[in-house]
């Protein structure tokens, strides 16, 4: 089919630089029309003119001219009256013309009217038309009922009225969509409308979505009657009804039938497809849905740039102004990593095989180095094997940290055994001391101390392994007593302690831990 | 049962370090670039987003639809030596130019979503001619061009702009490349990270164009005066506690080495703390680090190099073999020498790798790769160079850890 050939001219009152004045003159002839005024004379024109609220200056040359171009667009259709009665020559050059609307002119007026309708209305989910639909099926139905010849127009009607709604029903929709995709592309919508248009359609779709399922289970259920009475009949009887004019040639029925069932198709596919298929109705649902989630999308995202994107502009030609003006490339740099914060971070890479090894606290130059592949100071490269080095040699690990247990363990049992005092003994008998003697000895005091005193004031403690007991006597009045070591002196009340292994020496916990 | 119990919980907290460190590395991490990390971001998105909150006090935003993580850093103070390096092969650093084309086209890449890049430049071109501080853009000069082409193109890597038909690089060739982009306002917008807005700044400011105190850029209400030194009295003892917690992780997790001779009283007060030594060793646990206390400060290793621009030591730059050779030099000869001293060692590498050649053999080669080498070392926060070339290099404490095995003792 060719797409439909719109006569040359027909609009073109619409987009002339004179085009506010050529429409306000075709509205004074649409006004006129409507009121069953067929013709206007020139002063008629002008009356209408200002009725319509067109104020500007215009002479009467002007307005000849715009006449006369309408005229030319055929668009008007002039013709001279001469049985009129006229005083003057002037009066008769003024008012024998009488101006009317051609056929063309009527059509192009209804469809700049139709556009500027569409250009205006907002689209709607209307429950209203699905209960009419509804309705008129359920009409049609009764009248289906009866084999009166008589209800053939009454069929015929109905059935233009349900087309009409069905109409509506997808051009509603549709213009919906369109108004909904619009809404969130605005970037210049101020916040203010747009959460008084979000919050009005949010109301408004759920009151939408909340009987959309009755009403359309309603329809489905009278259609489907419609249906069992046969929508052939329903169509002929329609036919019957609607008395379409003869034209010459071709059956004007034929082409009239097949757009009912067209119609009654598009009827079907809303609500009660072929199959499977999912009636459209039911998508409703889903764009009512989706446009409650996308509206408070768009809301959040407005809030957000609008919370900043004013001051957001300015703040990057602060920024552009500081950088085209830094003191130094170094400076630069610095703001970049500030206001922007996109900088990585970074951290060594290479770790100690047993971090464990070294107690935290030692300074850098008395902890090992870690290992750095010998390759790269002699060649400049990593083994490319070292791959796999990833993988710690736990054995290793394992031994060192076994040979480390061993010499600590053989430290301890020294210092023990330098401590051990074989008796009871007072604090000022050790004198001077080794340092990690004196450790030792501290660590047993502080347990000892740590512990609740018996009735006598005895304090008694045992370490953690149960191998070495100390007893703390309270220390009687007097003066302190100091311990030396080659680090410092130590002040302390002068307590009598005694220090032993418990279950034997030393020797007899070697055995037993071997055993 | 358990076991399976035991291998999830296993499997969470490495997503969990592996997120928070590739997070740490790339603050802005987008599904267009890195798929699998964003989509490990996505996952463990409220997990991280608490943990960033409650250690660093960093906010993270993950928008799954949008596609994109971004990790808004806060610095006090920032380190120049990372700055926004170029698209291409050289990763060259932006100079002020490029820096200054980058805000210009951001903040005309607001105005709308759709744009090409004939108009994105004719309005660079007016926004810098209308600003009497701002030398204008000329679109006509190559070099001109190749500024604005590798700002644009950094804009891209981020996913604030998509050039949607054509290349960017099509301009560096011609003023008449047609190039379409999406522009992505909301992205663009994050891009800041400043808590403070620039604009706000620079008003409260007499002259338009004076230097900025970088710090007036960082303050948080949240913190009160516990931030501001010496004014710490008319903060309450939980914002000071807060500020101590976030201003230390922050830089221990962002900077290569802490040193305490850089920390303030209140800092070195809750790392000596117990619970701020519970709560750093917690932290670099979790995040997959190893946490290295010496006497002398604190630094994080990343074994798999995850959080960090760079490593050290490292082939990949005849500059950071050298950096290690004259690191042994250093600490050879009690931490300290003279920058020209170096030099002279410089020109000895050179002769033991002739390879080098290309890059240092010309005139002053050996100047540019000792340059290059101390750099490195300041750049990892092992070295101090008390700058030119007659000032001298002074190794930092944490180079120890790099020098060669010493016998144990």
């Amino acid at each position: 089919m060719a797409p439909p050939r719109i006569p040359a001219e027909m609009f073109q009152f619409t987009t002339t630089e004179r085009s506010d004045l050529h429409t306000a003159v075709m509205y004074a002839f649409g006004d006129a029309n409507e009121r069953l005024e067929t013709f206007l004379t020139f002063d008629q024109v002008r009356e209408r003119l200002r009725a319509i609220g067109w104020y500007a200056p215009l002479d009467d040359a002007g307005l000849n001219r715009t006449l006369g171009q309408l005229v030319q667009w055929k668009l008007l259709d002039v013709v001279q009256n001469h049985a009129g009665a006229y005083a003057t020559a002037e009066e008769y050059e003024r008012k024998n013309l009488q101006y009317s609307l051609t056929r063309r002119g009527e059509a192009a007026f209804a469809g700049v009217q139709h556009a500027l309708t569409v250009l205006e209305s907002s689209g709607a989910l209307q429950t209203a038309v699905l209960d009419a639909i509804a309705d008129r099926l359920g009409e049609l139905d009764t009248l289906l009922g009866t084999a009166d010849a008589a209800m053939n127009r009454r069929i015929f009607t109905t059935l233009q009225e349900l087309e009409g709604h069905l109409d509506a029903l997808r051009n509603n929709t549709k213009q919906f969509n369109g108004e909904l995709q619009r809404l969130m592309r605005a970037e210049g919508a101020d916040l203010a409308t747009f959460h008084e248009v979000k919050s009005a359609t949010i109301v408004y779709l759920q009151e939408f979505v909340i009987n959309l399922d009755s009403r359309a289970e309603a329809v489905r259920a009278v259609l489907a009657q419609v249906e069992l009475r046969g929508v052939s009949v329903l169509h002929q009887r329609a036919l019957i009804g609607a008395e379409l004019p003869p034209s010459p040639g071709a059956d004007p029925a034929v082409p009239w039938l097949t757009a009912r069932r067209a119609k009654w198709d598009g009827l079907r596919l809303w609500f009660l497809p072929e199959g499977d298929g999912v009636p459209r109705v039911r998508q409703l649902h889903d764009v009512a849905r989706r446009a409650i989630v996308s509206l408070l999308q768009v809301l959040d995202r407005i809030t957000e740039s609008r919370r900043r994107s004013s001051s957001a502009a300015a703040d990057f030609r602060a920024l552009a102004r500081w950088f085209a003006n830094a003191p130094s490339e170094q400076d630069a740099h610095r703001l970049w990593g500030t206001a922007f914060g996109l900088a990585p971070a970074r951290h060594a890479h290479l770790a100690h095989e047993d971090a464990e090894l070294i107690p935290t606290g030692a300074p850098w130059a008395e902890a090992a180095p870690v290992h750095v592949s010998a390759h790269l100071r002699t060649s400049g490269r990593t083994e490319h094997i070292g791959r796999t080095a990833k993988v710690r040699d736990v054995a290793a690990v394992r031994a060192a940290r076994r040979e480390r247990a061993r010499r600590e363990r053989a430290e301890l049992e020294t210092a023990w055994r330098r401590l051990s005092t074989g008796g009871r003994v007072k604090l000022s008998a050790f004198g001077t001391l080794e340092h990690d003697t004196f450790r030792r000895l501290l660590d047993l005091l502080g347990r000892a101390l740590a512990a609740r005193p018996d009735a006598s004031g005895l304090r008694r403690a045992v370490t953690t392994d149960g191998r070495i007991e100390v007893m703390l006597w309270p220390a009687p009045d007097g003066p302190g007593v100091e311990l030396h070591t080659v680090r410092g002196r130590f002040t302390t009340p002068d307590y009598p302690v005694e220090i032993r292994f418990v279950g034997g020496g030393p020797a007899a916990a070697r055995e037993a831990s071997r055993a | 049962m358990s076991t399976l119990a035991n291998q999830l919980v296993k499997a969470e907290k490495e997503e969990l370090s592996r997120a928070i460190r590739v997070l740490l590395g790339r603050p802005l991490v987008s599904l267009h670039t890195d798929p699998e990390d964003f989509d490990l971001i996505r996952r463990r998105h409220q997990a991280l987003a608490r943990w960033f909150d409650y250690y660093c006090g960093w906010r993270l935003l993950v928008e799954p639809r949008l596609g994109y993580a971004r990790l808004v850093k806060v610095r006090e103070t920032a380190d120049p030596s990372r700055p926004a390096r170029r698209r291409r092969s050289t990763r060259a650093p932006f100079d002020r130019r490029r820096y200054t084309l980058l805000c210009l086209i951001a903040g005309e890449a607001l105005a709308a979503p759709v744009t090409t890049i004939g108009m994105l430049a004719q309005r660079v071109v007016q926004a810098a001619a209308a600003d009497e501080h701002i030398p204008g853009f000329d679109p006509v000069r190559g070099d001109e061009r190749a500024a604005f082409a590798d700002a644009l193109r950094l804009l891209e890597h981020y996913g604030a702009v998509t050039a949607v038909d054509g290349a960017t690089d099509s301009y560096v060739d011609s003023a008449e490349a047609k190039v379409l982009y999406r522009v992505d306002t909301t992205r663009l917008l994050r891009l800041l990270a400043a808590p403070v807005a620039p604009s706000a700044v620079a008003e409260s400011s007499d002259d338009p164009v004076a230097w900025p105190d970088l710090r007036d850029l960082t303050v948080e209400r949240r913190y009160g005066s516990a931030a501001a030194p010496g004014f710490a009295d008319g903060a309450s003892e939980t914002q000071r506690n807060l500020w101590a917690r976030h201003s230390l992780l922050r830089r221990l997790l962002d900077d290569p080495v802490v040193y305490r001779a850089d920390m303030t009283a209140a800092q070195l007060a809750y790392a000596g703390s117990l619970t701020g030594r519970q709560i750093l060793r917690r932290a670099a646990e979790e995040a997959g680090f190893e946490l290295e206390e010496r006497a002398e400060g604190y630094l994080l290793i990343d074994p798999d190099a995850l959080a960090s621009d760079g490593k050290f030591p490292d082939e990949g730059a005849h500059a950071k073999v050298a950096a290690l050779l004259l690191l042994d030099v250093l600490a050879a000869s009690s931490g300290t020498r003279a920058f020209n001293g170096l030099v002279e060692e410089s020109g000895r590498l050179l002769e033991r790798f002739p390879r080098w050649a290309r890059a240092y053999q010309s005139d002053g080669g050996a100047g540019r790769l000792t340059d290059d080498a101390v750099a490195v070392l300041c750049d990892f926060g092992l070295a101090r160079h008390s700058g030119g070339a007659t000032g001298s290099v002074q190794l930092l404490p944490a180079a120890l850890r790099y020098t060669v095995d010493r016998e144990e003792t």
